[in-house]
This record gives structure tokens, sequence and C-alpha cells, in this order.
């Protein structure tokens, strides 16, 4: 091995949500330092929240992030619903799933071609590509419209949705309204196979890099999990959610703002590649030929096809999403009434809430007095459950490239933490909060 | 000759920078008016030579004042977009809280990282030259400003709360639906979207600039509410607002 | 009178909602409330309701219309906007039949607005006699808990059926190509039918203690009842909900939106309402009702004086929604004007048993125009660091015609209008002038355009100084800072016209030297025989060379002696000016008809619709800016 010695700082890493440094220093090839740290400014969610009433919960925790806020909101209202035992009917059941596969899409599509497909192109963002490859931008703005009109159909507005609430919705879509989105994707479906086309043409500018870890999802028996189901670990199988923190285990990293977690392993993965992982079966058909384009299959451990994985769960999304409309026009859309406000029996209770958003699984974790007063929350966020895994990965993969040109491995290093599309401001949204 | 922009975060959510990733189409049509330097969410490419910059998310440790002055130096124009920015956001809710006591935190020695006071609108550090207001911003807002801006004129804001778009929007007013709302002092030009989804105003686009509020807190104690409560409404986004007046 | 079954009225309003070329409308439910919306099948309609949130002008007058489109790159094409289908309106209450009436006249009077009218005239009005009355109503004091007019059809419920009367052709017409099985009323029907019309009129929750024709009588001596404003005013929200759910306020905002492109765009009127704060703020930053009791009160004064006054009717229905939208509770007329009338009572003070009718004057001359003439910028001559003259020539070769005094409201494309005094006499042909002064986002936008530029001009508005009526009379002209600039297209024209007027003086002041405007002409003036012109600075800087008065205005008039009989003073500037100057004029017996100003509001639609210019009851755009200060001495807000 050549004898090199080079710096890599990475200060606020661009095409990521939130604001995350590397920080490498190789002596004489001797890896010194290989650090992934966080110095987002912390925001105190779960200190904000405590004294807050239960019809406010989801609207504050929404804030934690813009892009997620539907997951936030839905996993919120699942926590608060458990707590209060609260049921919601079968309707609204699948309108939230809708909801999730919006935002899944939107979030999905935006990571595929605004974050990740500037490297595999060799460009700095997407916006000289808006000239030079103008079409396939345009696939992608019209996929990502598509994406947002479903969210602003089902929950009003993409970002801190308005229309979930506490046991149900304030306001619903009509049919022919859930007829015409259904329309828009089945019409989507040509464009995202273009959009799959292009990244095959890419897909060897991928590292092949692999680095055997654990993967946590959700689980469900009959469907591609992401609005209810178990805990499952790739290594130990299947949990109920309520017992969340055995497998999560925060710890604190002196370089992070933001907390770490790990399980079985020194760390594990969450997002899109633990969720086919885990769930490859349960895939739609047109999902799965999808993964075959790319050679993805169980178990993958190159952290690099997590963007493939969203590749895949857009199409399952999409698949998904037509089926459930064509159900509830089967079962005949139920009407309720204009600012719909289910009548909510107030009690004391406790409840974790646990859903996948487009980063991996999200907990909110929330204690009611029988006033309906928070007295105590927690929320693990997905990206909190990487950052484990990506130092791990990076460590791993940097002997790998240490010969080659500075700028390669800055792009690598950057590209696999772009992989994992982190949600940085998300993730260091809380202090562990011992109020006395 | 396009003018140079740029956007910068602090601490928020980013969902405002999200809206404008949202414009779709129009974003298109917005790159041919102006030339994106800096953008980290979105681009490698950064510059320190830029005629406007947009800053979204709060101001909540000394060290953020730097980087803001320092913005404020490369810029003819500084906007402030979202809550965060504009009035303090959801961030001012914690300026309530014992800071010290939630410092008390498992980073033990390493707490000088949470270097914490309280949540600001970032024009508590640096003078702004508009504001587009809300929790997230409204791209039709955001336009707005823009084209303004471009047109070489001072942005529009509404001085009116949300009650004058709800009544327009002919909605049933929350209070008449046993819910209890705070658009009679919020400012308004969100087209009263949350009411319009069938729910309240939450005050996100702050405080109009004379609002009666002992009117409202009456109003809210009237319908139900108690004299915490109501103050705990007022809280939520007004935080930063009312410790100001 | 004729009868239909219910099930027959369904069918009826079935086979309207299949006509494509019908717009059908009905008051559907919302929430716990009622609204007018369009209907899809007589299943929605729910004629039971009690009122709508938001009134039936909303289809008339609506909350945003675009009043024209235009393409900068195409010279400047303004489009109208598209004609809408005809519209039929079922389930109106008769107290929102009378308030569309009241409309009308208001949308009719000095410039007819066609686009309401378009729509007014093409709409049919399906009437329904009030079941259920809301608790806030007070129609039945108003005279609009019933009608005999404004409606094509009527309808009354009789349980099973409904009871018909036909008001207008276009009503018989609908009835006879879409309804079936319409026979004649019988004896019983038309006794029922009675029965229920004068059933509303008990049905009122509210009550007020006096006779309510009385209003304008109690009003009128009620301006500046001490405290009593404040007190009622204190918990306002200045939300603007009771102006924005009436039936018969039409205030408007009009605005321009352009594109991203910043090429193309529309101008659109949107409504407005004087209960919020910067209704009646121009852009130099004053605020003519800046306070919540002003404003308060003024609502009052308009709906139950004012326009008494103008049109003979108190533009109120009694519909209530104002109350019922209040959350303090502080808007309903009723509580008001009990309360008033009891203050009154215990204060001994006496009223009128009878309202004393006004003389009407209403006048129709032609249509608002809101599209704007295609102009050029000829010469732009800057005269300090804030004004800025500008010669402009209208793109079609005509001459704008103007008197002097009156205003034109300058576009500049894709930011706005804003209204600009002549400045040039008449008697100059082919262009015209104005005085910019850079304030707001206009102004400041013109300053940046030059010679051969376009602007948009809509105008003249106002109406001007009555040059016959001044001949022969000596001229004692004063003005204050910018007030110069319109009071020089009367100098000019008198300088044209010279021997038909008397002896000229000119005072004209400024804050300090280099303010002072048309600084060549006002040294060829200091030279003229025929003009007595003495400037004066509030203060001159070191810097400065100043040989003239130093000191404000009011200390020429000393230096002037002139005959107060034969002499008519003519002032501008200001506002703070204009009391002092009076004084001071007053001083000098001056009678109060010889002393003429010119007064400076917030115009927007320059026709006396939009209701931001409004003293009082009196437009400025419209009715002014120029006043003779013996009509306008008792009006509160004036001066």
């Amino acid at each position: 091995m050549k004898e090199t010695s080079f710096e890599v700082n990475v200060h606020h890493i661009t095409r990521v949500e939130g604001h995350g440094n590397i920080n490498v220093d190789v002596k004489n090839g001797v890896v010194e330092k290989c650090e992934w740290s966080i110095p987002e400014a912390p925001r105190f969610f779960e200190a904000m929240v405590v004294g807050r009433s239960w019809n406010e919960l989801h609207h504050i925790t929404s804030r934690i992030c813009g892009i997620c806020s539907i997951g936030h909101t839905l996993a919120s209202l699942k926590a608060t619903e458990s707590a209060m035992g609260i049921a919601i009917s079968e309707q609204d059941l699948k309108l939230r799933k809708l909801a999730l596969h919006a935002e899944n899409l939107q979030s999905h599509i935006l990571h595929l071609g605004f974050l990740v497909l500037p490297d595999l192109m060799g460009v700095g963002s997407v916006i000289p590509l808006a000239s030079t490859n103008l079409p396939e931008v345009k696939i992608v703005l019209q996929l990502h419209r598509t994406a947002n009109e479903m969210s602003n159909l089902l929950c009003g507005r993409t970002t801190h949705p308005q229309r979930l609430i506490p046991g149900g919705f304030s306001k619903i879509p009509s049919m022919n309204e859930l007829a015409a989105i259904r329309k828009k994707l089945q019409d989507s479906i040509p464009n995202i196979q273009a959009v799959a086309q292009l990244i095959q043409s890419l897909a060897g500018k991928l590292p092949n890099f692999t680095r055997e870890t654990e993967f946590i999802s959700l689980s469900h028996p009959s469907e591609y999990a992401l609005y209810d189901g178990k805990l499952l670990s790739s290594d130990t199988g299947e949990a109920p959610v309520k017992e969340y923190l055995s497998y999560t285990n925060e710890y604190v990293i002196p370089q992070s703002t933001a907390k770490w977690a790990k399980h079985k392993r020194d760390s594990y993965m969450v997002g899109a590649l633990a969720r086919l992982n885990n769930n490859y079966k349960k895939l739609s058909p047109m999902a799965q030929k999808t993964a075959e384009m790319f050679n993805l299959q169980p178990m993958c451990h190159n952290p690099f096809m997590n963007s493939i994985a969203q590749l895949v769960e857009v199409v399952d999304s999409v698949e998904d999403s037509i089926g459930i409309i064509n159900e509830l026009e089967a079962a005949g859309l139920k009407s309720q009434p204009d600012y719909n406000k289910p009548d909510i029996k107030v009690k004391a209770g406790s409840g974790v809430g646990a859903v996948e958003v487009p980063r991996g699984i999200l907990f909110h974790d929330y204690t009611y007095n029988d006033r309906g007063v928070c007295t105590k929350a927690n929320c693990i966020i997905p990206t909190n459950q990487n950052h484990g895994n990506i130092q791990l990965d990076m460590k791993a993969i940097l002997p790998q490239i240490v010969n080659k040109p500075q700028k390669e491995i800055e792009l690598t290093l950057e590209m696999l933490v772009r992989a994992y599309d982190p949600c940085i401001s998300c993730s260091t949204h809380v202090v562990k909060v011992n109020l006395t | 000759m396009k003018p140079k922009v740029a956007f910068f975060d602090f601490a928020g959510c980013e969902g405002d920078q999200l809206q404008v990733a949202n414009l779709e189409e129009d974003l298109l049509t917005l790159l041919g008016q102006v030339e994106v330097v800096t953008f980290r969410e979105v681009m490698k490419e950064q510059s320190e030579n830029y005629d406007i910059a947009f800053v979204e998310g709060s101001c909540t440790r000394l060290q953020d004042e730097d980087r803001l002055k320092q913005i404020r130096k490369n810029a003819k124009l500084v906007v402030a977009i979202g809550s965060c920015a504009t009035i303090g956001g959801i961030n001012s809710l914690r300026n309530y809280k014992d800071l010290d006591g939630v410092k008390k935190t498992v980073y033990g020695e390493n707490a000088k990282l949470f270097d914490s006071y309280a949540a600001r609108a970032i024009d508590a550090v640096i003078p702004v030259d508009a504001y587009v207001h809300g929790c997230p911003i409204d791209r039709e807002d955001f336009l707005h400003v823009v084209k303004s801006l471009l047109q070489g004129k001072k942005p529009e804001t509404p001085t009116y709360p949300v009650c004058v778009e709800c009544k327009k929007n002919e909605n049933v007013c929350a209070f008449e639906r046993g819910q209890y709302c705070v658009g009679t002092v919020t400012r308004a030009g969100c087209n009263s979207c949350c009411v319009n989804e069938g729910t309240i105003c939450w005050g996100c686009r702050g405080l109009i600039d004379n609002p009666n509020e002992n009117s409202e807190k009456e109003v809210l104690i009237k319908y139900g509410q108690t004299v915490d409560s109501a103050i705990d409404k007022f809280r939520l986004y007004f935080g930063w607002q009312e410790a100001k007046r | 009178m004729k009868i239909i079954m219910k099930e027959d009225f369904q069918n009826f309003i079935n086979a309207l909602t299949k006509d494509d070329s019908l717009n059908v409308i009905g008051v559907k439910s919302r929430g716990n409330k009622f609204a007018f919306g369009p209907l899809n099948s007589a299943d929605e309609l729910r004629l039971d309701y009690d009122v709508t949130l938001l009134p039936p002008k909303k289809y008339f007058f609506p909350q945003r219309e675009t009043l024209f489109t235009y393409d900068l790159s195409d010279g400047f094409s303004a489009k109208n906007p598209e004609e809408t289908k005809p519209m039929v309106l079922v389930g109106v209450h008769p107290y929102d039949i009378i308030a569309l009436l009241h409309m009308d006249e208001i949308f009719r009077e000095t410039k007819s607005d066609a686009q309401y009218f378009k729509k007014r005239e093409s709409a049919i009005i399906i009437g329904i006699n009030i079941q259920n009355m809301s608790k806030w109503n007070f129609s039945a004091y108003m005279g609009s808990a019933a009608i005999d007019y404004g409606y094509d059809i009527m309808l009354t419920d009789l349980g099973n059926r409904y009871a018909l009367t036909v008001g207008s052709q276009k009503g018989g017409e609908l009835l006879a190509k879409y309804a079936k099985n319409v026979v004649p009323a019988l004896a019983r029907d038309m006794q029922i039918a009675g029965q229920k019309k004068r059933e509303v009129m008990n049905m009122s929750q509210q009550k007020f203690d006096f006779p309510p024709e009385l209003i304008p009588e109690l009003l009128k001596d009620s301006y500046g009842k001490s405290g009593f404003w404040e007190k009622h005013s204190e918990k306002c929200l200045a939300c603007g909900s009771c102006v924005l759910v009436c039936p018969t306020c039409y205030c408007f905002d009009v605005k321009d939106n352009p594109d991203l492109s910043l090429e193309k765009g529309e101008k659109f009127r949107t409504w407005d309402g004087c209960l919020l704060e910067d209704f009646a703020k121009i852009a130099s930053g004053e605020n003519f009702r800046a306070t919540r009791p002003t404003r308060y009160r003024h609502r009052y004064f308009k709906k139950g004086k004012y326009l008494f006054d103008r049109f003979g009717f108190v533009s109120c229905v009694g519909c209530g929604r104002c109350s019922s939208n209040c959350l303090p509770d502080i808007a309903n007329p009723v509580n008001l004007f009990n309360d008033m009338y009891h203050e009154n009572e215990l204060n001994g003070v006496k009223m009128a048993t009878t309202a004393t009718q006004p003389e009407i004057n209403i006048q129709t001359e032609g249509n608002i125009d809101f599209v704007p003439k295609l102009a050029t910028i000829i010469k732009k001559t800057s005269m300090t660091s804030m004004e800025t003259l500008f010669e402009i020539k209208l793109d079609d070769k005509t001459e704008l015609n103007h008197k002097p005094g009156q205003f034109v409201e300058v576009t500049a494309f894709g930011i706005g209008e804003a209204p600009i005094s002549l400045s040039s006499s008449p008697t100059h042909k082919g262009t015209f002038e104005v005085c910019v002064r850079k304030l707001g986002n206009v102004t400041t936008r013109l300053h940046k355009l030059n010679a051969g530029d376009k602007v948009g001009i809509r105008g003249p508005f106002g109406n001007g100084f009555d040059v016959d009526s001044l001949k022969g009379k000596d001229l004692l002209f004063i003005a204050g800072g910018l007030g110069i600039a319109p009071l020089r297209s009367l100098i000019n024209y008198v300088f044209d016209n010279r021997k038909n007027y008397g002896r000229v003086f000119l005072l004209y002041g400024c804050k300090e030297p280099k303010e002072l405007l048309f600084g060549d002409e006002m040294q060829a003036m200091s030279s003229r025989e025929d003009v007595e012109f003495k400037p004066t600075v509030n203060w001159c800087p070191e810097t400065e060379l100043w040989n003239g008065n130093i000191g404000v205005i009011t200390t020429l008039i000393p230096q002037v002696s002139f005959d107060p009989e034969k002499t008519t003073a003519i002032l501008c500037g200001p506002p703070v000016m204009y009391k002092f100057v009076i004084a001071d004029l007053k001083g000098r017996n001056v009678p109060d008809d010889h002393i003429i100003m010119s007064l400076e509001r917030r115009m927007k639609c320059g026709v006396g619709k939009c209701g931001h210019c409004q003293i009082n009851q009196i437009y400025v755009c419209k009715d002014g800016p120029v006043f003779n200060y013996s009509k306008i001495k008792g009006i509160p807000e004036a001066l």
C-alpha cells in the first residue's frame, strides 16, 4: 500500500438534510481519525411537548421534520391513540396508508432525483442537469408533483399536514378526487420506468462495497409494512413495538449532538434497504421486477444499494396505492361531516406509535395524565439509528479507497452518507430530558 | 444580469426549503430569473458572492450569530423564510422551559456542544429586508416575495388577521364548532389554509402588528378555555414575539 | 300565485341542474351552518335554512375578481375576463334580495360597473320566504323580512307544496321550460301563504327600543359622543368579519399580480373592509382612520347616515350576519343603536320624531373602465431628490381634456397604479404633466423610467377647480410643499387666461430651499408684474443661499394685503397645514366660501366605488379632491 497522507474535512456535507461533518485524517497510510459528526443545533422537542395537550402533540412533532412530517404526524397520532385506546375506522386506516405512500414517493423521488442523481452524473447539483438533461429533469419534477398532489389530497399539504388528527381526518377526499389521483399514478408508471432505466445505466458508478450489519424494520404478515406491524430484526426476529427500547438502546457520542443506537452488533441499519431485506416477499410484483433489474435481493449488505431499494419502494408505493384506491372504490367511500373532529374520551395512559418513514423506522412514545396532558415523551428517529452504521461503514470503506485521488475519496465518503438519505435535523431533535 | 441567490438554514426542519424544491415546474421558471449559487441541501457548489440570501430556521445559540452576521455582510438583501426565522417559530416553545434543567443531559462533560439559548427570530441578530411567514411557507407567498424583489418592490405583507381570508373562503368559524382558534390575531397571507382543511388556525404566521391580545384571550375564555390554556395557546408560536413586547 | 308540489319542485330543480348552459346555485349545509354553493341535485338543497355564511352578493361581486389580464410582450394587450354562464340562484331570502337592490344602486351611480351588471342581468333569482330565522336577524325592523319585487320567482313553503309567485317574464319562462304540474293557487293556498308571510314578522328575537327609521337622526349628533365609540370598540379585533359577511358592503382593493416571467399578469380586485387597520393608509404612511374607535364608528355612520343621505335608504337589511360573526360581540347594530338611544334619553337629548328625507341626486354616465390607456413619457425632469416631473402624451393622440385640479391614475406596468394630480394646464395641448414624489412601490418604479418608456393612464378623475366661478376674482394661492404641483395646473390656466382674473398672489412654502419645486418657473414668477409671489422656507442650512422669507407658510400671510371680499384663497399642502392657514385666513375675515382646497386621500378606483378615499360621507375621488371650505368645515374627518 502506498504511504499516503491526507485529510478530508467536509464541513456541512451538501445534498443531505441537516448538517453533518466528515473528518478523516490519514497519515502514512494509517487511518488516524475517521469521524462522522453532527454539529446540528439540538431542538429539544421531547422537552417542548411536556405540558402540552393531547390534541396538540401531532402538530408540534410534525415540525421535527419538513420532509417526513406526514410520518412524524402519523407516528405521533398512533402513540396518542394507543395511549388513550382510540381506534380508527377501516377507511381511515386505508387513507392513512395512502398518506404514507405519498410521503414515501415524494421523499424517495426527491432523494433519487435531486440528491443522488447528480453524483451518478458527475455534477454538483440537479440545476445544471436542467440544461443538459431537461427531459429527465422534467420527468423527475412531474413524478415529484404527482406525489405532492397525492399528499395534498390526503393530508392538506405535504409539509405539516393539517388533515391528520387524533381519531381520523378533518377532511377526506371525494371518490372522484381519489380516482383522479389513481389515474395520475397509473400514468406515472412509464416515467418511473424511464428513471429506473436511467439509474440502471449509471448503476456501475455505485461502489461495490459490503459490510455485514443488522437490519431493523417493521414487519407485517400480509403487506409490505410501512404503517403497521411488529418490530423485526434480521438478527433476532420479531418483537412487539412497545419493546422498542431494548432494540434501540440510544447512547451518546462526543462528536455528535445526535445520539446513536445499537442492538446486537455495534450498529444497525434502518431504511429502504432494511425494509427490503426484511420484507422482500411482500413487495408488489412490479417492485420485485424492478429489484431484479439491479440484482437486488435479500440479504444485501451494500449501503449504496439503499438508493436502489428506494427506487424499488417507489414502484411498490405506486402499485399498492392504486390497489388501496380500488378497495376504497369497491367498498364505497363513506362521507364524513365537514370540519370533522372525532369525539375523544381523554384518559391517562402510555402508548408507542411506530411507523416506517422514508429513512427508516420511527418511534414516538408518549405518556399522558388523566387530563390528557403529556408528562413524558420519547422519539427515536431513523437517522439516529443509522449514525453508528454510517461511522462503521466509513471506517471499513476507507482502507479500500485510500489510494484513490483525494477528490474521489471525498466523493465516495459523501456518497456513502447520502446513500443513507439522512435526515439530520430530525435526529438532533432531542436531548434526553430529566426534568426535576 | 440575473441576481444571485443563496439559501441558508439554522435550527429548523428544512420544510421551507423543501417548499422551494416543491415549486416543481415553477422552479425551472424561477431558475430562469435567478442564479442559485448556494443551496446546501440541493447542490454541492457554494459561494460567498450572492445578492439575496434566504434564511430558514431560528438562531438558537451564540455560534449561530456569527454565521448570520457573515450572511448579512455578504448579501444585499436578506429574506427570512418560515416561522422559525421570521418569528422564532415552534422552537420558541422551549423558551418557557427551564433550559438548565433541560441541559442536564446525558452528554455530561460535552455540555458545551449544547450551547443553547432562547430560540429567536433572525431579526433579533441581523436586520432583515423581507419576510415569508408561515410554517411551512406557502409557495405562492414565496413567489410573491421573489417577484416583488425582482421588480425592485418592497413585498406587501398583510397587516390584517386570518379572519379576513377565512371569511372570504366562507369557512364556519372554529369557535362555532366548539374549537379554539388564534386566527383573530395571526397575520393573514396563507389564505386560511388550515381552516380550509377542516381544522383551526394555530398562529404559525405570527402576531399581527397591533393585535388586540386581551380581546382574543377574553374570547377564548368566553368560549370555554381556562386562562392558563389561553396563555398556552399564545406560547405555541408567539412565544418570542410576546417576550419582545 | 301558483302551486307546485314538492316532488315536482325537486324535478324542476334537477332539470335545471342538467342544463349545461346554466350555473345552478342553491343553499346547502356546510358544517353546522349553511352556504350558497353549486347544486348538483335537488337533494342538496336546504331551503329551511336560517342564514348563509356569506350573502349571495359573492356571485355578482366575487371575493376576488380579475379586472383584466395584460401581456407586456405584446404592447399592452389587455383582455377582459371570460364571460360566465348565466346563474340561477335558488333559495334567496328577502333581505338578501333587498341587499342586492341596494348594491345595484351603488354600483350604478356615477359610473356603472359593467362586470357586476353583466352577471346581475343574466341571473335568475328564485327567492324563498323565511322559514327559520336566525336569532340575530332583525330584518322585520328594516322592512326586508318580506318583499314583493326584486325576484324572478318567490317561493313560500306550505308543507307538502310551494306557493310560487312569478315576479318577471324570465321567471315565467323558466317555469314554463323546466317545471311540470304548476297549477293555479286556490284561495286556501293564498290564505296560508299570506299567513306565513305575516308570521315572519313575529319571528325576530332582536328588538329595537325606538323606531329604526330614526337611525339617521340618532346618528346625526352622535359623531363626537364622548367615550361612546371608545367604549363600544374596546374589544374590537379589527378582524373585518362584520364587513366581510355584510350583504351591502362593497369596498374593494385593486392590485396587480404579475406572473414569474414579469411580462404577463392580471389586475384584480378583492374585498376590503373599512374596519381593517390599513384601509385608510396612504403611501406616505399617514393613516386617516388609525384607531379602532374611528374605524368602528365609520361603519355605523356609512350604513346608517352617509348612504342614507346619498341614496335615501339605510344600507342595512338586518340579516344579523355581522352580529353572529363578531367574536367579542360588539357588532350588533340593534345593541349599539339601542344603547345610543338610551344614552340620549338619559341625557335629555330630544330626538326628532321623523327622519329628514335627504335630497337625492344620483347620476350615471357610462361605465367604469379599469383598463388604462397607453401613454409615453416625452420628457423627464428631475426637480429634487424626491420629485420628478414627467411630460406625458397619450398614444392614441387624443387630448386628456382635463380640468385644473383633477388627477389621473398612473400605471407602472406590473407594479400597480398610483393617483397623481395633474400639474399642467389644459390650455397646453398635446401633452400633460404630472409631478411624482418617490414614496411607494409605484412611484419608485416611475422614477426609474425614462423618456420613451410606457405608462398607463386612467382618468382624468375628480371634480377639479371651478374656473368659471373664479372669474373676476382676486386669487390667493397658498401652496405647501408638494401642494404646488396640483395648484400649478390652475395657476398656469389663469396665466393663459390672465385677463379673466383679478390680482394673483402665490405664497409657496417648503421645509428648505433644496425642496422647492419648479425652480425656474418660480424664478420667472418673481419678475412677472401680474403676480405677487412670495416663497418661504422653514429653515435654511448654512451651505445654501436664500434671500427670501424664513418661517412657516403662515408667516407669509401678514405680508400680503388683499381684500377678503374680493379674494378667493386656494390651498393645497400637507394635511397639517390646513388648520393653521384657515385660522389665519379667518383672522383676516375671509368668508368660508371664499376658501377652496384640494385634499388627498388613498384613491384606488378613482370613481367612488372602492371606498378607500372616503372622508365621512364624501368620496374624495368623486366629490373632490377640490372642496369649498364652507361645505366641509363641519365634516370631522376632513381636516
